[in-house]
């Protein structure tokens, strides 16, 4: 399982240093306006082809890059019912506090679970090595967190279930 | 805190208290307990006189079901008419107690007690069905068994919650208890089922002898055509039936075996409770540690104090 | 003329200048088209190759013409030759293999084409996302679920990720560069 894994995480990481070179670009719509074109769309020239990578049906990466703004969504495996609620609930507790991560995405794009949106300002702030850095453990702790909650709540649930049941024996 | 237990641990220590020479003083205090029962402990008439009453939403049924036989066993002497907007009452003489210690401290375990002595009535009732009927069946085989015997005693039904009710049947060889229970939302649906797994996995996995638990979200067969089981298929009732065998049945073990299923429902909604809450407080952890990773891509932007030619200092901001 | 609300009426697409407009076949060279039945037989020549035993040469040849001119079924066809090829390669070869392709004449190029396959192979497997079945099953799912991958589609997917990652080791992320702005897409 994990021996797939790797490179996986290879492939996303070498897409995302080349797709997140971006430069700044005023909006050819409006003026003095500097919009994230891969959101507003207005100019189809300035966006570039989508990549995917993934490394089975559940889990997949889909990058939109553009000239200053690249989109970044990320489908997370769920096996089952249980791990479907966990992941909903964790993603849902992380784009409720989207503002303090800066390039998480409020709404996920349609068809994956999360989003992220980096401009060419977040960039110029931060180191890009580091942002790739980032998404790249963004995913591997989503997924281990993920497993950690379900062995628990599994483990608790055999717990609760023998200590109830212990004393009728 | 793992189990529940099956006193109400406020009336226990405010009895206690006042039984081994507290400092009397007058008491009036509504006590709630699980299920939306309350209780209300007050001192009406004088400092020495203890009235304990108790409300229970389904006390019409236990009575049908004879909890009236049962509390007075209890409580025998100490019984008195209900309080107005109650169902039951008991008072106890300060002045009048037990001799020994002993004593009281039964009295004390009796008195808290209360709710689940008034919801024993309909197990004992079914229990002693059981006994009855296996005395009968033991005289057949299965095959020549007449139609009554094979088929069980009547079904009890105890609303002792809105929406949610316990069902009480007993057989030859077992007795019967089905839990309903409703979840509003999905998640808790989920959790429940998880939970539930491991109950009905836990007698073939580790606890040999105890009770088989069955999970179902349409009614069971015991409870078809049955008055007041709802026959939606919305998936958001469950049942849960509980199958007590003969050995949880013999006369040692009754109590213990009543006062422990009675408590299920709430154990079980606890513990789906309290791993939800562990759950989120996780999440929460597994963000501030995101959010760490986040602000170590930022180059730390050093802070320039600049001078002007007057003398000023400022800052230059990031 | 009053019924319509002005204000609904999209004013960029009715402008003929607006850069939404834009005519996007002008920043592509262009392609001849391509039948499909082209496409097929050159995908047969190619698969006859690889029966042949010459992994080399099948995978040159399949990316010798890419299908630009094509419709969709002539380059699904197409790709699906191509995600044969790299099936039947093993491990070891891969990076031989590669070196020499880079080696030859018109070898970037023609590892810009592999990338570009690599990406839409793994674009392709995966059939619509969007219905999540939740199946409550009534009798309880098994608690043991190992969380691992590794269906019949996702052995063909870490295929790709090999060849991905053995690719961008020869081309350098260059050429996922170039996958992202090369509007003829294969």
């Amino acid at each position: 399982m994990s021996q797939s894994l790797r490179p996986y995480l290879q492939c996303v990481r070498s897409s995302l240093t080349a797709a997140l070179s971006l430069s700044n670009f005023a909006s050819q719509a409006s003026e003095r306006h500097n919009v994230p074109e891969i959101e507003a769309a207005s100019s189809p020239e300035v966006i570039l082809n989508p990549l995917t990578v993934s490394r089975n049906e559940n889990e997949r990466v889909y990058i939109e890059p553009s000239i200053n703004s690249v989109r970044i969504s990320i489908n997370i495996k769920q096996a089952d019912e249980i791990e479907h609620i966990l992941v909903h609930k964790f993603t849902r507790f992380l784009t409720q506090r989207a503002e303090s991560f800066y390039i998480m995405r409020r709404k996920p794009v349609k068809g994956y679970d999360i989003s992220f949106l980096v401009t060419n300002f977040h960039t110029e702030e931060m180191l890009k090595h580091k942002l790739v850095d980032f998404i790249i453990q963004f995913m591997e702790e989503v997924d281990k967190e993920i497993s950690e909650m379900k062995l628990f709540l599994n483990a608790r649930a055999r717990f609760v279930a023998e200590s109830f049941l212990t004393p009728f024996d | 805190m793992l189990l529940l237990d099956y006193q109400n641990v406020l009336i226990e220590s405010l009895l206690r208290d006042r039984f081994n020479g507290g400092a009397s003083a007058n008491i009036d205090q509504v006590v709630s307990d699980f299920d939306g029962v309350t209780f209300h402990i007050s001192t009406p008439e004088s400092k020495t006189k203890i009235l304990v009453s108790l409300r229970i939403k389904c006390y019409q049924e236990l009575v049908q079901y004879g909890a009236q036989s049962v509390l007075e066993r209890e409580y025998g002497p100490y019984i008195v008419s209900p309080e107005s907007g109650y169902d039951f009452s008991v008072q106890v003489d300060l002045e009048d107690l037990p001799a020994d210690q002993e004593g009281k401290d039964d009295l004390v375990r009796r008195i808290s007690l209360l709710k689940r002595n008034a919801m024993a009535a309909p197990f004992e009732q079914a229990f002693d069905e059981f006994h009855q009927l296996s005395e009968e069946a033991s005289k057949y085989t299965s095959e020549s068994a007449p139609q009554g015997i094979a088929e069980g005693g009547e079904t009890r039904a105890i609303h002792y919650r809105e929406e949610e009710a316990i069902y009480v049947k007993a057989s030859h060889d077992r007795v019967t208890v089905i839990f309903s229970t409703i979840f509003r939302e999905e998640t808790d649906r989920i959790f429940g089922k998880v939970f539930l797994q491991e109950f009905v996995d836990a007698r073939r996995r580790a606890i040999q002898n105890a009770p088989q638990v069955l999970f179902r979200n349409e009614p069971p067969l015991e409870l078809q055509g049955f008055p007041g089981v709802s026959t939606s298929t919305n998936g958001e009732v469950g049942y849960i039936t509980f199958v007590l065998f003969p050995r949880h049945l013999s006369k040692q073990r009754r109590d213990e075996v009543i006062s422990h299923i009675q408590t299920f429902r709430d154990y079980f909604h606890y513990h789906i409770k309290a791993s939800k809450a562990f759950i989120h407080s996780r999440m929460r952890k597994r963000t501030a540690d995101f959010l760490q990773v986040l602000r170590r891509a930022r180059p730390e932007a050093e802070e320039k104090e600049r001078k002007t030619a007057s003398g000023r200092t400022f800052k230059v901001q990031a | 003329m009053a019924n319509i609300n002005w204000r609904t009426i999209n004013i960029d697409a009715l402008d003929p200048d607006s850069p939404a407009n834009f005519d996007l076949s002008s920043l592509t060279p262009a392609v001849a088209p391509v039948s499909t039945a082209d496409v097929q037989n050159n995908a047969q020549q190619i698969r006859q190759l690889l029966r042949g035993g010459d992994n080399e040469g099948a995978l040159q040849g399949a990316l010798e013409n890419p299908p630009y001119g094509a419709d969709d079924k002539g380059k699904e066809v197409h790709l699906a030759a191509v995600i044969e090829i790299l099936q039947s390669i093993r491990q070891s070869d891969m990076s031989p293999i590669l070196s020499r392709l880079y080696g030859a004449p018109g070898g970037t190029e023609a590892l810009d084409v592999l990338m570009k396959y690599i990406y839409k192979g793994m674009a392709q497997a995966s059939p619509s996302s969007d219905k999540r079945n939740i199946t409550p099953q009534v009798t309880g799912f098994s608690q043991v679920h190992a969380r691992g991958g590794g269906e019949g589609g996702g052995q063909a997917m870490s295929v790709l990720l090999s060849w991905h990652e053995k690719l961008v080791e020869i081309a350098g992320p260059g050429s996922i560069v170039r996958v992202m702005t090369d509007r003829r897409t294969v």
